[in-house]
């Protein structure tokens, strides 16, 4: 995002809290038209469930229209969206039956005592393109990143998917940058394993024939 | 030569380029060497493309919309009689 691009979300953001905080009214659809699709897009990610969204995302809406006057504007406004949606979300993640967590440490790449690469690696990254907008690969990739950690995870739907800065995943998770990053590695890791158990023997099948 | 646990600690900030100038050399001497790491930049940097743009399709459905819209109006409505 360019620096005259964030100048303007800013003041935007800025003019729509005043308004807000203000009492009008029509700051709400405006404020609904702007993030509804982010904060219905982030908690569908996390939950992967069409109704907890919806619920997420009014409960977000109307946590916004309420609690505006106790935004004190020290971090940006859209990182405090972006904060009451990760707690709503957390919150009903919580109410539910939970699955085990896998270790993030089995998938991390394993070397030799040298330090060199104990496991085949193939490239499938020329290959993916006819693959990737078929169900059965949409389905392996939004597995894979439901299987991630929540530590992982929220670092990795903010910055890689969200395309957030690491500096704004680090106001909004109150995370060092070092920590965002290393949060961010573990999870690519994480799912370039998984992702290649599936393309792997896709290449190997595609192959045979 | 680096080997291949440091050249892989080192692939985030080599794609952010914020590596520093030596760094960045003895990594790309390790490149040069080693086609398995190669294979492992790729699909590294593969794996944050796929699953960025899979899992930005989402859009709102139109039911969920709709749903939000009226309830929106409802909040408009209560603050309204205040
Ligand atoms: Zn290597």
């Amino acid at each position: 995002m360019s620096f005259t691009q964030q100048k303007e979300d800013r003041e935007i953001e800025e003019a729509l809290v005043r308004d807000l905080q203000a009492g009008n009214l029509d700051a709400y659809d405006k404020i609904a038209e702007l993030y509804q699709k982010k904060i219905y897009a982030l908690s569908f990610n996390l939950m992967r469930n069409q109704m907890d969204a919806q619920d997420v995302t009014q409960e977000v809406l109307l946590t916004l229209f309420r609690k505006i006057n106790t935004f004190q504007g020290k971090s940006a406004f859209s990182s405090w969206v972006y904060r009451i949606t990760l707690n709503a979300s957390y919150m009903k993640l919580r109410s539910k039956k939970k699955e085990p967590n896998i270790s993030i440490d089995e998938l991390l790449p394993s070397f030799n005592g040298a330090g060199f690469q104990q496991e085949k690696i193939q490239d499938w990254s020329e290959n993916t393109e006819s693959l990737l907008f078929t169900n059965e690969t949409r389905e392996v990739i939004n597995k894979a990143v439901g299987l991630l950690p929540e530590k992982e995870k929220v670092v990795f739907l903010l910055r890689d998917v969200e395309g957030l800065s690491t500096e704004k995943v680090s106001e909004i998770l109150d995370l060092t940058i070092p920590a965002v990053k290393s949060r961010l590695h573990r999870a690519r890791l994480f799912l370039r394993k998984k992702l290649s158990g599936y393309f792997e023997e896709y290449n190997s099948q595609k192959g045979e024939t | 030569m680096i080997c291949c646990k440091e050249c892989i600690d080192l692939l985030y900030d080599y794609i952010e380029g914020s590596l520093d100038q030596d760094t960045s050399k003895s990594l790309e001497e390790h490149f040069e060497e080693c086609p398995p790491c190669i294979a492992f930049l790729n699909t590294y940097k593969s794996t944050t493309t796929i699953c960025r743009d899979t899992l930005n399709q989402i859009e709102i459905p139109d039911e969920v919309r709709r749903a939000l819209q009226s309830f929106l109006k409802e909040q408009k409505g209560q603050q309204d009689k205040k």
